[in-house]
């Protein structure tokens, strides 16, 4: 407590540059909330004391209540608000993080002033809000005002007709906390079914300390106009009009501060996951997908949680291989498929974007080898899932041409070629050297839009994809090879207008 | 006060019998100035308006009136007499040498207290709008706040100004230089809102599977129609970012994105981009793209032909809500459609809109609309681009 008391109390004397309120601390912070989480809150300070760090006033309210005007007013301080509970929601697809604090004011009816200040943290000031949470036709939140030559700091005018304590919202942007989504695959030894294991990890580097908070992660592509972290460098949270005027460099927030270790504190965080597993509710608005983390998360600064989202044992899943040398070139590159839907164990929710590493149970005693590395897009529900595992040897696809020729000449008036056909005949062998059945998806090009293909030999499926693609399909048993061929014959010249006569 | 800060105007009467030429002396008590008023209803420029006393006497009377640090027009300056119009006029404008000040020389038909009304353009000073729409989980309705911000860096301070917006009551607020101060001036719960979903075959790739491992996000917004029957239609809705917000349900919001908002007039739409949906999914691709009717010179060469193609998109809805997309596709030049089997308006000669409804998905998969158009261009000459460009997407 030693170190705690000072460093609360430096923040709530702190004074606004002259010509402002002035803020005499007739009364320190209440006991609630100063103790709360006690020995975690000490250790923290007492770490941040002794590096030196730069110090965090971090997100201090004082409720003031004035007797006449804010700009002339001696303004005296009844009450600290403490924070009561907090709730972050957590982007991924851009740095922010709604949070949403609810404190106990104690009001006076007429004139009251609430003054915040957010020094040291990454808060866009412009997002600041405060709603009454009860009483609300009986309280006046008029108007918002940032002090001039005063940074970091805002002032709610409030016109009260009640008083007493007041439970009210305070929302604001912050910038800094981030998650990202995880997986670890494993397959089994005959590579039909993998296990699928899905983590979260909750990274905050806000510059604020945020105990037992309700944590929430949104999946999704959100539009924002301006980085939160650039609105709360402002110099002015509106900006100015006229001339830009720079202001000088400033220290970085804490977010670039160094951390060595705090064994206790790595200890505390390690009790807390092993004893039992949160559980992640999940539910769809709007575009997004909103994780709920079950109970509530203290994730100092600095710091970064891992929790799991899901464990699927065994989703059925292809050995899929293609061919496509246009994009892949003359290697074959492995992907694994199946589908995000009930018949694979999965299809509760979209599975978020993020980096997948695969395994594979090696022998029976569950010893494992790395088969390689991917990532997953974002996946609605019902969708199929290709996992890019990158380029193989042990399934070959070698396309050959066995014959080409020309054919059908038309010639015009003065005796110039006019039109003709090419024919190329094409043998495609496809071997699977691997201990496992494979699927191999063969995409072809053609570099004309007007041309027939004929098929022989022992391709599985074929799909035009549009004008100028196909695809085949071969499906090999382990340690096995198909070949299938075809004939493509392109028309040019007024072959191409017969052709498009023709096949109309 | 900062000692840094700037000084304020300034105003001084000169009583003066000598010469125009005789220089200028600075004495006289300043003369209070009395109601101000600071104007926004334009938002290139702030006009001020403020009105003075000025004790004058019969014959000439030199006013001084300086600018030191604050940041006025020197050429909007105008000045008003207001109780004796006819018998004191404004005989000529001086500007001394180096400084931001003006001198005018006024002649008086009496000793009157003459309440004067000084008006100029004030840089640096002026007001913002942002909105903040908190929309029903149903995505039906928004309520609607939209705050004032006011921005001081004009360099004078405002104790008390009546303060005009180009509609609504005047307010009176205090500014102080470099001060900004957000109030709310406009709270309408209930707004309908249009939820709309948009693939432009123009900006968005056609085939997501020819994207490495990316998705293709289809841009959504949220339509509000300023009018008497949206809840709103009073008057214009300033430009401004908006940003908007959700109901989860448990008494919480989420943030669902942000935009900037044009001037809305009234009856006119609103429309806020607030993110893409990964949940819709659209392939499209050519299936078809070949010359017909070609028409030849002399020479046997072919100058003017006719195209067949075919275009298809599939649309999938892997949301478990429905959802109405709107999709653009757009055909240059002279074109006419053989057969499209969804209806679709023009938009313009060149641009086809569909709105194609789409039922959530069910437990089989994915709800599915397919989309073949089959269409020929007209009189296309070869080797001369298509009017406007043919635009193909990130195929």
């Amino acid at each position: 407590m030693k170190t705690w008391i000072p460093f609360s109390l430096t923040a709530l004397t702190q004074r606004p540059a002259a010509g402002q309120p002035t803020v005499n601390a007739t009364t320190r912070g209440s006991g609630k909330h100063v103790c709360s989480g006690v020995v975690r809150r000490y250790l923290i300070c007492s770490y941040e004391h002794t590096t030196s760090r730069p110090r965090l006033i971090g997100f201090v309210s004082i409720l003031v209540a004035i007797a006449c005007t804010a700009a002339s007013a001696k303004v005296d301080l009844t009450t600290l608000p403490s924070r009561d509970t907090v709730q972050l929601t957590i982007y991924n697809s851009a740095d922010l993080t709604l949070a949403r604090e609810s404190r106990a004011l104690t009001l006076k009816t007429g004139a009251n002033a609430l003054q915040f200040s957010w020094e040291n943290t990454l808060i866009d000031p412009t997002s600041l809000e405060m709603l009454p949470k009860a009483q609300a036709a009986q309280i006046d939140v008029a108007e918002l005002v940032y002090p001039p030559r005063v940074r970091n700091l805002g002032l709610w005018n409030i016109a009260s007709k009640v008083s007493g304590k007041v439970p009210v919202e305070i929302t604001y942007l912050t910038s800094g906390l981030a998650w990202r989504a995880y997986y670890m695959g494993t397959l089994t030894q005959d590579e039909k079914t993998m296990r699928l294991q899905a983590y979260v990890r909750v990274t905050n580097n806000s510059g604020e300390d945020y105990e037992n908070a309700q944590t929430r992660l949104i999946v999704g592509k959100v539009h924002i106009l301006d980085e939160i972290a650039d609105l709360a460098r402002r110099q002015y949270p509106y900006g100015r009009p006229g001339p830009v005027i720079q202001p000088a460099a400033e220290a970085a927030p804490a977010v670039m501060r160094k951390r060595k270790d705090a064994p206790e504190r790595l200890r505390e965080l390690a009790e807390e996951a092993v004893l039992k597993p949160k559980e992640i509710v999940k539910e769809g608005l709007s575009e997004y997908f909103l994780y709920t983390i079950e109970g509530t998360e203290t994730i100092p600064n600095g710091w970064s949680k891992r929790l799991l989202s899901f464990d699927i044992d065994a989703v059925p899943v292809v050995n899929l291989y293609k061919y496509e040398e246009e994009r892949y070139g003359s290697n074959v590159t492995r992907f694994l498929s199946f589908k995000n839907d009930e018949a694979h164990k999965l299809g509760q929710t979209p599975i978020p974007d993020g980096d997948l590493t695969v395994y594979r149970t090696a022998e029976a005693q569950k010893h494992l080898s790395y088969e390689g590395r991917s990532s997953f897009k974002y996946i609605p529900v019902n969708q199929e899932v290709e996992l890019d595992l990158g380029a193989v040897a042990d399934v070959v696809v070698e396309p050959n041409l066995i014959e080409t020729r020309t054919d059908n000449y038309r010639f015009d008036n003065r005796g110039n070629i006019s039109g003709w056909d090419e024919v190329r005949v094409f043998s495609v062998q496809v071997r699977n050297t691997r201990d496992v059945p494979v699927k191999v998806e063969i995409t072809r090009n053609f570099e004309s839009p007007h041309w027939d293909l004929q098929r022989t030999g022992q391709a599985d499926g074929f799909e035009k994809v549009d004008l100028d693609t196909v695809k085949f399909t071969v499906e090999l048993p382990p340690r096995s090879q198909k070949t299938f061929g075809y004939t493509l014959t392109t028309y040019y010249g007024v072959r191409a207008e017969d052709w498009s006569r023709s096949t109309r | 006060m900062n000692a840094t800060r700037r000084t304020l105007i300034g105003l001084l009467v000169l009583l003066c019998a000598a010469t125009v030429t005789q220089a200028r002396i600075k004495l006289v008590a300043l003369p209070e100035r009395a109601a101000t008023v600071i104007r926004l209803d334009n938002p290139n420029a702030t006009l001020i308006e403020e009105e003075r006393v000025l004790t004058l006497q019969q014959g000439l009377n030199k006013v001084d009136f300086s600018w030191k640090g604050v940041q006025i027009d020197e050429d909007s300056i105008r000045l008003q007499m207001l109780d004796h119009p006819a018998n004191v006029t404004l005989l000529s404008v001086s500007y001394p040498p180096g400084e931001s000040a003006l001198v005018w020389e006024i002649s008086s038909g009496g000793d009157f207290a003459e309440t004067v009304r000084i008006s100029y353009l004030l840089r640096n000073i002026d007001r913002l709008i942002t909105y903040k729409a908190v929309a029903n989980k149903a995505e039906t309705f928004v309520d609607l706040k939209s705050y004032l911000i006011l921005r001081n860096f004009s360099g004078e301070d405002f104790d008390k100004a009546r303060v005009l917006l180009d509609y609504g009551e005047a307010f009176e607020q205090g500014i102080d230089h470099e001060e900004t101060k957000q109030m709310l001036f406009l709270s309408e719960p209930n707004i309908p809102i249009r939820k709309v979903w948009k693939f432009d075959a123009a900006t968005l790739p056609w085939d997501p599977e020819r994207l490495d491992n990316q998705n293709v996000g289809i841009p959504v917004s949220y339509e509000i129609v300023n009018s008497k029957t949206g809840g709103l239609g009073d008057f214009a809705l300033w430009g401004g970012k908006a940003r908007l917000f959700q109901q989860d349900g448990r008494g919480g919001t989420i943030f669902l994105g942000e935009d900037n908002a044009a001037l809305v007039p009234v009856g006119e739409k609103m429309e806020l981009y607030l993110g893409d949906s990964r949940d819709i999914v659209v392939t499209q691709r050519k299936m078809r793209d070949a010359q017909i009717n070609p028409r030849r010179n002399n020479s046997n060469q072919v100058i003017l032909y006719d195209t067949d193609e075919i275009i298809t998109a599939k649309i999938e809805n892997f949301k478990d809500s429905p959802a109405v997309l709107t999709m653009i596709q757009h055909i240059p030049g002279q074109w006419d459609m053989e057969k499209c089997n969804l209806k679709y308006t023009k938009k313009d000669a060149f641009t086809l809109q569909f709105e194609i409804e789409l039922p959530a998905r069910t437990e089989k998969g994915p709800a599915v609309q397919e989309l073949t158009m089959h269409y020929h261009r007209r009189n296309v000459r070869p080797g001369e681009p298509p009017m406007p460009p043919v635009p193909m997407g990130r195929r």
